[in-house]
């Protein structure tokens, strides 16, 4: 129910929407520097240095327990750091507390308060700042109004959907005007389609408030969806921070190559000539200046193409022979598993063509697979 | 659709007896709990009932019931329960609030500990904690001896066998009943909602009484209503504590019964006070808007 | 009063008595009997003195239940379901039990009552025990009991200037309450019953404790509270049983009472209507009620035998038998309890002392 609403009303509204005025606050930068938690033994975080830009859509990607909540929590004050500098543009921000912060926040569970109304629980940030009722009521109605929910006000909390009352959480978030807005997981308890179409809401809810915003996800999707920059954390310990584009393309490690996307990773051996190869393929023309190094290739399944006979450009392509192992369809998309040798398969994506044979593989055939030179990407092996 | 044959369908009678047998055991399940509040409470309470309208002749009188406008005792002694119950409900919540906050705050494991200390005195009978009460409290009892002793005060204080003794006694035996249900509520309150309320301004003790205190008020309340109404019918703790100035309805039962063996006077007793309680809930629930948890909407 | 003091002289054979025994015992020895008593020292007393050696005799067996009651007696037979077929009752509950019509009529042609003193048995039911209500207080306050300057009548007890200090007096129960304040209002002892038979009576005892209640700093509920009070010095001056203050004084209390215009009452027995043993019953009550059971209570609590005959019979110490509220010696100071009274007025005199208490 809750997503058809949503589709009949459609995202682009939103953004068109011309009435910007209340949040015409300026966005402020975040610094985040050599920031330490510690739980007994264990570093949850372990010197984080990040600057956040005025005005991006950050996302902290990384598995659970890697440390991107507490850091999200550092950063709005529930949680003491044991050591560490976070600066709101020039302010020092690490021994305020949590109220006087001035950031809007929406968490996961929403917390919206079940015994206040959906107009109580927008006007709540605002009352705490003595706006006067009628501004108040103004702000409100406008914030209900961006989230699409301006006839929801009197509804109780209980009465909402799990979809409307993510957006009344994020109209409490930002109904103050907040200059800098942290997510945690926002969209995690909606389910698949709405929250598709959320992640694309809240893109156009950032572009339109212009607020710095640090997001929490382990959804890779989500992240890269949304991001101005990514910044993947793991063990405490920030992996690559960059945009989507790179983290895909150029993933620095293979914990990145192998959170960010679909990928299938072979190891590498360097030859005389500082070559990266796999078996006797020759994976890079150019010597690698640590060739004799481990590396691995990572191979992105939807980059595969199946070669059917046709002559290949060694220089520009790099094929593979292989078995089919498995073959999925799955909708848009078909995936099969072919090994490549004893011990190593790739996967690999297809669109599906109705008209296309690679419908038809089946388990056993012999395949041979391409992969441009533009799509190598290798890595240092350094697990 | 208008075609349609009416023809069992196959397995329809058998699925229908299976249905039919599984109501019947989940009924078997519950004629225990049924048989025995109609035994335990609806027919004893019906018979109170009809006792209190018999007269000593043996025929319908409402003799018992004029009694009680004729003599200024009966209402007073209502007043003392009424104002005894409450007056200990305020003490529990007083205490009881910032105990069960304070739980609730702990870790689990932590919890679990100073819980079993609130819970301890539950399993300790009830005349033994009264009557640890009346030693401690008493003219020559440890509390005055330590205070004169360390000159906090230099004759003895009168704590019990008074209002006072009473209270102290009631609340201590009552505390449980309201920081059970008011723990659990509190258990259950989201620490994201004080994240949430700290972040969009408000201060911690804002946030308390804006958000915290709202949201526990359902324990609060269930809490409240248990010591309320457990006083209304409390016995032991006034008679030995009280000094027999505190009279409460059930004092005044026991004294006809044992008295006049007059089971319709005091069956009388009970039927106003049962009456009375349901009225002060009822008005209490519709004051309160918890109505509909209690009495269903 | 007067006839309390003058025994009749009718003497039965004891002999006679014991053949009588010896017959029942082989003619019902099958079902026991229940005898219900109170617990406590008082119930252990009358097992010691009179129920076990009493069942040994006649070979009746015995059932011994506590919690004895005149309302769950009341309650039993109402229902018609009568279990008990001896309860120990006040005599002033048995009196209104028996106008309840809770109560079976005693056979005095089984139980022998020719040596009692007049009294101490009704209709309804047959005398265990005597005590007294009495006047008790801290004897460290106001000295010894006869003493000069020591307490020695109601007046005493209401006289707060003389005898500065707390009171404590009955709760939640009329007996016994109202006499003292007659007493104490300057109406002779015996004149009390004849002002009590009126409401105004009745009110200007109640009255009186009104007035002497700021010093009331407990009202007693219990004959165990009684002990406490005195021994705890809770209070400096206390109503209550002979029984307990002697009790108290034997574990140290510093108590002392008078039996001077004190209550002269008595325990007994009582059989519920429709008891299910009711003859067996009657011929264990006739056994118990014998001077040779009877001399033998003082020795377990200081409360009177019901026979004169147990007086001649004892082999107590002279002192204990001359502290035991029936000892002819001191029956004459004290006020014997109208069951009379009780019977008519009670349920409107309980009402005005509740009035009273509740304020």
């Amino acid at each position: 129910m809750a997503a058809r609403q949503y589709f009949s009303r459609g995202a682009l509204i939103l953004a068109n929407d011309s009435n910007q005025s209340a949040q015409a606050s300026t966005a402020l930068p975040i610094h985040i520097r050599d920031l330490t938690k510690r739980y007994g033994q264990m570093y949850a975080l372990d010197s984080v240095d990040l600057e956040i830009k005025s005005g991006e859509f950050l996302t902290l990607l990384g598995p659970s327990g890697s440390g991107k909540t507490t850091l999200l929590m550092a950063i709005a004050g529930f949680n003491r750091p044991d050591a560490g500098s976070i600066r709101f543009g020039d302010t020092e921000m690490i021994l305020t507390p949590p109220h006087k912060r001035d950031v809007g926040m929406v968490f996961q569970s929403y917390a919206l308060f079940p015994h206040m109304s959906v107009t109580e629980n927008v006007a709540f940030p605002l009352k705490l700042r003595k706006v006067s009722p009628a501004e108040c009521a103004e702000r409100v109605a406008e914030a209900l109004a961006t989230v699409q929910l301006s006839e929801f006000g009197e509804r109780g909390i209980d009465q909402l959907s799990g979809g409307q009352r993510q957006r009344v959480a994020l109209a409490r978030a930002f109904v103050f005007g907040p200059r800098i807005l942290l997510m945690d997981e926002p969209l995690s308890a909606l389910d698949k389609k709405l929250r598709e179409h959320m992640q694309i809401e809240l893109k156009h809810l950032h572009e339109k408030l212009g607020v710095t915003t640090v997001y929490v996800t382990h959804d890779q999707r989500e992240a890269l969806t949304m991001s101005d920059r990514i910044a993947v954390i793991n063990d405490g310990r920030l992996a690559q921070v960059d945009t989507p584009h790179v983290i895909y393309n150029q993933p620095a490690n293979a914990f990145v190559a192998d959170f960010i996307g679909e990928s299938t990773m072979l190891p590498l051996s360097g030859d005389s000539a500082g070559r990266l190869m796999f078996a006797d393929q020759v994976v890079t023309t150019e010597a690698a200046t640590d060739a004799a190094a481990d590396h691995l290739l990572v191979v992105r399944p939807e980059r595969l193409f199946v070669l059917r006979g046709e002559t290949v450009d060694p220089e520009k392509t790099i094929a593979f022979d292989g078995t089919v192992r498995e073959f999925v369809f799955q909708g848009e998309t078909a995936f099969a598993l072919v090994a490549v040798d004893d011990r190593h398969e790739l996967s690999v994506r297809f669109s599906t063509d109705s008209a296309s044979s690679q419908n038809e593989l089946q388990p056993g055939d012999r395949v041979s697979l391409g992969l441009h030179r533009e799509d190598v990407i290798t890595i240092p092996d350094n697990a | 659709m208008e075609n349609r044959v009416d023809t069992a369908g196959i397995n329809e009678h058998e699925l229908k007896t299976q249905e039919a047998r599984e109501q019947l055991t989940l009924l078997g399940l519950a004629a225990p709990a049924v048989l025995a509040i109609v035994a335990i409470i609806v027919i004893p309470v019906g018979w109170l009932f009809y006792l209190s309208f018999v007269g000593s002749d043996g025929n319908f009188s409402l003799e018992h019931y004029q009694k009680m406008v004729q003599y200024k005792s009966y209402a007073r002694v209502f007043l003392i329960t009424f104002q005894v119950s409450l007056l200990t409900t305020v003490i529990c919540i007083l205490i009881g609030y910032p105990l069960a906050y304070f739980l609730a705050l702990l870790p689990q494991r932590w919890a679990g500990i100073f819980m079993l200390a609130v819970l301890l005195p539950f399993w300790t009978s009830l005349l033994v904690r009264t009557y640890a009460w009346l030693v401690l409290l008493q003219k020559k009892g440890m509390l005055n001896d330590f205070a004169i002793y360390i000159g906090l005060w230099e004759t003895p204080v009168k704590l019990v066998h008074n209002m006072t003794g009473t209270l102290i006694g009631m609340a201590h035996i009552m505390l449980p009943f309201l920081v059970l249900p008011l723990y659990g509520s509190m258990r259950k309150i989201e620490r994201d909602m004080m994240h949430a309320a700290a972040n969009l301004g408000a201060s911690p003790v804002h946030a308390f009484w804006k958000v915290y205190f709202p949201l526990s008020l359902s324990g609060m309340v269930a809490g409240s209503l248990i010591v309320f109404v457990l006083c209304l019918g409390f016995y032991v703790t006034p008679a030995v504590l009280g000094g027999g100035r505190v009279v409460m309805v059930a004092t005044q039962i026991t004294a006809i019964l044992e008295n006049q063996f007059d089971w319709g006077a005091a069956s009388a007793l009970g039927v106003v006070l049962l009456i009375a309680t349901l009225i002060i809930l009822y008005l209490a629930a519709r004051l309160l808007k918890f109505d509909a948890a209690l009495f269903g909407k | 009063m007067s006839h309390f003091t003058k025994p009749t002289l009718r003497v039965r054979s004891i002999i006679v008595a014991a053949g009588l025994a010896a017959f029942t015992t082989i003619a019902i020895a099958a079902d026991p009997i229940t005898v219900v008593s109170w617990g406590g020292s008082y119930g252990a007393a009358q097992d010691n003195a009179l129920f076990n050696d009493a069942s040994k005799n006649t070979g009746i067996a015995i059932n011994r239940e506590s919690g004895a009651s005149m309302s769950k007696t009341c309650l039993q037979v109402q229902s018609g379901a009568v279990s008990w077929d001896l309860v120990v009752t006040g005599s002033g509950g048995a009196a209104s039990a028996a106008a309840k019509g809770c109560l079976e009529k005693i056979d005095y042609s089984v139980v022998d009552v020719s040596d009692f003193y007049p009294n101490l048995y009704t209709d309804y039911c047959v005398g265990s025990d005597v005590f007294a209500t009495v006047m008790a207080w801290n004897t460290d306050k106001y000295g010894a009991p006869g003493s000069p300057g020591a307490p020695s009548s109601w007046a005493d007890f209401w006289n707060v200037k003389k005898y500065p200090g707390t009171r404590a007096y009955r709760a939640n129960n009329v007996d016994g309450a109202l006499e003292p304040a007659l007493m104490a209002d300057g109406v002779p002892p015996e004149k009390v019953y004849e002002v009590l038979s009126t409401t105004e009576g009745m009110k200007r005892a109640v009255n009186k404790i009104r007035e002497l209640k700021p010093h009331i700093a407990v009202f007693w509920g219990s004959g165990a509270q009684q002990a406490q009070l005195m021994k705890d010095a809770e209070v400096d001056m206390s109503t209550g049983w002979n029984g307990r203050f002697d009790n108290a004084r034997k574990d140290g209390a510093r108590v002392g009472y008078t039996f001077n215009q004190a209550l002269l009452d008595y325990d007994c027995f009582a059989m519920p209507k429709g008891a299910p043993n009711k003859q067996v019953a009657m011929k264990f009550l006739a056994e118990i009620s014998k001077p040779e059971y009877q001399d033998n209570l003082p020795f377990h609590i200081t409360y009177g035998p019901t026979t004169k005959k147990a007086y001649e019979m004892t082999t107590a110490p002279k002192d204990l038998i001359e502290s035991l509220p029936s000892h002819p010696k001191n029956v004459p100071m004290m006020l014997p309890v109208s069951l009379d009274f009780y019977a008519k007025h009670r349920t409107e005199a309980l009402e005005l002392y509740m009035e009273m208490l509740s304020e």
